[in-house]
């Protein structure tokens, strides 16, 4: 028989993983066969288009504690080689949901898909995940290169290739030269490159990351969330990454999955959830917003309190059915009041009430005529120039700017 | 003015120990070793013949031979109960070490009676045994090896049992979670986690009941034969049996020379452990 | 449960986990156990299970000079080494924990030492030093020898209690111009009350159970229940001695329970 190219030898293997036992074994088998075909390692091969759309399906997982749901049944499917957050408030589920696709615990209900084949039930072990964790879970009586080998020993790689690989991943995330430190003499920072690299040395099928940079400071969590990024793009694995920090939740997913109460608030790229927020609790959570409140006037009119009419986008509610709407601060506009006002904008006259300047961006609360509170956000000027208190403005806002939620 | 007052204060807190350790704790020790050297004649004769005795020589290997097995079974049934404990939910845990820490508390001589009772030639489980095979079984249990060996691991499972479980709670459940979502096995995450981050309650453990079986009299006395008697039971029987005062300070410094160098260490290694 | 992965590997190794450590359990508890169904059975024989159950081994007990005496002797020793030790204890305990002095590594090595010197020897060395003093035989002297194995205990169990609390409620007291002892009496002791009792307890416990000490240095007045106890066994295993220890092993529960609800739930430590 001719010896098959390294490609489809791989998808062999692949497909074998839909027999109903001995999963484990074959993920183990997988990681073998790399072992013959030396460093190629670490890079997520082409899948054929046989293989199974998503990385991970979740279908209809659950999660209670008694009669608290920590997650309600919920749907996710995650494609291929993407950058995936799930992002919420503590007990907001994330973690929860990160925990069932690790193993850590098996769900209430449904079941989860890795590749197409059904992990549900299956031990952390077997699943082949990687997962890099917010305090580090380093084994503090091992070197760097000991821990990074660690998963590599437990496939039984010879000693060469454990030494190739752990090289590679150690390069990738810049800690060459330190292979013989114990992980109490690393910086956080550094203890965190060695995660990422003994969860990258065994090329998962996905990485998971729960929280990986809240033990670390502010300009180290920037340059890391950067590092983290180049190393999806290389590395072409699909990502799950947790976190609460909504700012590096946007500057790093393909998608967000926002969630809340134990369920999914909204999915989609952080475009949409940043532009296009569906209800109020995803337009509150992520960035600021003016909420307003009213009723559907028709017409492409809502009437909000002191019986002012607003633009809005087009409705389809009916006529008198209660309206919430959101203007993001930045594109709420402070004009004077002899600037005219083009056709679809609101204006309101206001007092301003307070305002603060933090730093490249100045929010100005103003106090409408109405009773309406909004805030508005401007590049700054010098304070002569600054809106101050008291000042009697007029803001106006275009109905383009202006988001319609489900109530 | 503040010297003086803080020696006062220092003074009035520590007399009462300072006394004690003083007039009570510090000169038996010296007594011993004086009566030993033959007060200031200092002569190391006594030595001599005692290293020199066949009986001496006798019950230090039976001492160590003792110690060694005992301590070796005990570090590993304590560390079983150890991991038994670590894995179970916090109110459980207080429970199940209530039923540890009871034996620790309960006087030696209330056991060594139960197991006279339970394994002696009439005992019980002698008894169980005759009446499950319809024989009249007496197997010698007790006032020999097996014996001694028993009361003392039953005696030293309980105070191993606790420096183990303190290593093991203090493991981070995460590197846990982290070995076996690497793909580690039951097995390898036992030897390469469990056992390798507990190892420093181990040896503390370990070398603690060791030097306090060194030591030990009444298992031995009770439930050991003549061929069990240890280096206590040894200065026992110089000196209130042959009244021979010298012989026994001799050998009861040697014992405490013993017991001192395996001490040492152990207190040497917590200090540099603690800084 | 439908929530939990079943992992037939783990569970094998748990189900063996659990099955060792229960014989441990069992192994640990069986002399105990064993021990109080014969203290309730007849005078005459010592037989297991006991045929009939009654109160005459303690009647026995109770009636005999030759028991209570060593009973009563036990108490006082033990309440008299538990006050001294204890007030001794606490003051050492708090300033070696709190402050830096010249002699501190040594007076602490000394005053903890027969935690590692067989009680053997410090039993022949009292016996040595107090025929020196003619003091032998009598109940001061078994105090005094108990006092020093007890001592140790205590200042361990009160430093852990000490350890616990906020040096700012100290500190504070003092800017508020209590003098140290004004503040010790104030502000320390009132919060150490938990660690004070169970330190007791143990102290009480301690010394009452305390053998090889009491071996060397007890004349035939001021005999304890323990050299009784070990007499009785060396000569003949009389039905007595069950309830003798059934006794004993009452305080010890009694002490136990006492102080693991003094702590709540911090387990970790003995």
């Amino acid at each position: 028989m001719m010896p098959l190219p390294r490609e489809e030898r791989t998808q062999q293997v692949a497909r074998d993983d839909s027999r109903p036992n001995g999963l484990g074994e074959d993920v183990v088998s997988a990681a073998r066969s790399n072992r013959r075909d030396g460093s190629a390692g670490l890079v997520a091969k082409n899948r054929s288009e046989n293989d199974p759309k998503y990385a991970i399906e979740l279908k209809d997982i659950s999660k209670y504690f008694g009669s608290l749901a920590a997650l309600h049944p919920t749907k996710l499917a995650v494609n291929r080689g993407e950058f995936l957050t799930l992002l919420g408030p503590s007990g907001s589920g994330k973690s929860t949901l990160l925990n069932l696709i690790a193993g850590g615990s098996g769900p209430s209900t449904g079941s989860i898909f890795l590749d197409g084949r059904d992990i549900t039930r299956m031990p952390p072990r077997e699943r082949g995940i990687g997962m890099v964790f917010q305090n580090y879970a380093l084994m503090p009586h091992m070197t760097v290169f000991e821990n990074v080998a660690y998963p590599l020993r437990a496939r039984h790689f010879d000693r060469s290739a454990i030494r190739a690989k752990v090289t590679e991943a150690l390069d990738r995330v810049g800690l060459r030269g330190l292979e013989d430190r114990k992980p109490r003499q690393l910086s956080g920072g550094q203890q965190q490159r060695v995660g990422i690299a003994r969860c990258i040395v065994y090329a998962p099928a996905i990485i998971m990351m729960d929280e990986p940079l809240g033990a670390l400071d502010k300009n180290l969590r920037e340059q890391m969330q950067g590092e983290i990024k180049r190393l999806h793009k290389d590395l072409g694995t699909t990502f799950i990454y947790v976190t609460h920090d909504q700012e590096e939740a946007l500057n790093m997913s393909d998608r967000i999955c926002l969630m809340s109460l134990g369920a999914i608030a909204q999915l989609g790229t952080p475009d949409d959830l940043y532009f296009r927020p569906r209800s109020r609790f995803v337009a509150e959570f992520i960035g600021e917003s003016n909420i307003i409140t009213g009723r559907v006037e028709g017409n492409g009119r809502m009437l909000v309190s002191g019986n002012e009419t607003f633009l809005v986008p087009h409705e389809k509610r009916s006529t008198g059915s209660e309206l919430t709407v959101m203007v993001r601060p930045e594109r709420v506009r402070i004009c004077g009041s002899a600037e005219s006002v083009t056709t679809g904008e609101n204006v309101l006259d206001g007092e301003v009430v307070g305002t603060a300047f933090v730093g490249g961006t100045t929010r100005v609360a103003i106090q409408c005529a109405n009773g309406l509170h909004m805030t508005a956000k401007m590049m700054s000027d010098r304070l002569a120039t600054r809106p101050a208190a008291g000042d009697q403005v007029r803001v106006c806002w275009s109905s383009i700017d202006t988001v319609t939620l489900d109530s | 003015m503040n010297m003086t007052s803080s020696i006062r204060a220092t003074a009035i807190f520590m007399s009462p120990a300072a006394l004690i350790a003083i007039f009570i704790v510090m000169p038996p020790l010296l007594y011993v070793v004086y009566t030993s050297v033959n007060g200031l004649a200092f002569s190391l004769d006594l030595y001599a013949d005692v290293v020199a005795s066949k009986l001496f020589r006798q019950t230090l290997i039976t001492t160590f031979v003792i110690s060694g097995i005992s301590c070796f079974v005990s570090l590993v049934l304590g560390f079983v109960v150890a991991l038994h404990l670590a894995s179970q939910p916090a109110r459980r845990r207080a429970i199940l070490l209530g039923l540890v820490l009871l034996p620790l508390w309960t006087s030696i001589l209330v056991k060594c009676f139960a197991f006279m009772v339970l394994l002696g030639r009439e005992g019980v489980i002698n008894s169980i045994l005759s009446w499950a095979f319809d024989a009249h079984i007496q197997l010698p249990m007790i006032l020999n090896r097996i014996g001694t060996l028993i009361g003392m691991i039953n005696w030293q499972v309980p105070l191993v049992v606790l420096p183990i479980l303190a290593s093991l709670l203090a493991i981070d459940e995460a590197v846990y979670r982290a070995a076996s979502i690497m793909g580690a096995k039951p097995a390898r995450i036992f030897w390469t986690v469990t056992v390798r981050l507990s190892l420093p309650g181990v040896l503390a453990g370990l070398l603690s009941i060791f030097v306090m079986s060194l030591g030990s009299f009444m298992v031995p006395a009770l439930l050991g034969g003549p061929k069990d008697l240890m280096l206590s039971n040894l200065v026992d029987y110089y000196s209130r049996q042959v009244l021979d005062w010298p012989r026994a300070s001799t050998i009861s410094v040697i014992l405490f020379a013993i017991s001192v160098s395996f001490a040492a260490p152990l207190a040497l290694w917590r200090r540099s452990r603690r800084i | 449960m439908t929530d939990i992965i079943d992992d037939p590997l783990q569970r094998r190794y748990r189900a063996v986990g659990t099955a060792l450590a229960v014989s441990v359990y069992v192994f640990l508890l069986s002399p105990l156990v064993i021990t109080i169904p014969m203290a309730f059975g007849t005078a005459n024989t010592l037989t297991f299970p006991p045929t009939e159950f009654s109160l005459d081994l303690f009647r026995t007990f109770f009636n005999s000079p030759g028991w209570v005496n060593p009973l009563l002797n036990s108490i006082k020793i033990a309440l008299a080494t538990t006050s001294l030790s204890l007030f001794a204890g606490t003051l050492a305990a708090y300033w070696l924990v709190r402050r830096e002095f010249l002699g501190r590594a040594l007076i602490t090595g000394v005053i903890m030492s027969p935690l590692i010197v067989p009680s053997v020897i410090s039993g022949l060395g009292l016996y040595l030093y107090f025929s020196y003093f003619r003091i032998n035989s009598s109940t001061l002297s078994i105090v005094l020898g108990h006092i020093m194995v007890v001592l140790p205990f205590v200042v361990v169990m009160i430093m852990a209690g000490m350890n616990k609390l906020d040096r700012n409620l100290e500190f504070g007291a003092e800017l508020m111009g209590a003098g140290t002892i004004r503040m010790f009496v104030t502000v320390v002791l009132p919060q150490l009350v938990p660690s004070l009792v169970s330190a007791a307890l143990f102290a009480f416990l301690s010394s009452f159970d305390e053998f090889i000490l009491s071996w060397f240095l007890s004349g035939p007045d001021t005999i304890t229940l323990p050299v009784r106890m070990y007499n009785a066994l060396n000569w003949e295993v009389s039905p007595v001695i069950a309830a003798v220890s059934t006794l004993m092993m009452a305080l010890s529960l009694v002490v136990c329970v006492a102080a693991i609800s003094l702590r709540k739930a911090t387990p970790a430590d003995g």
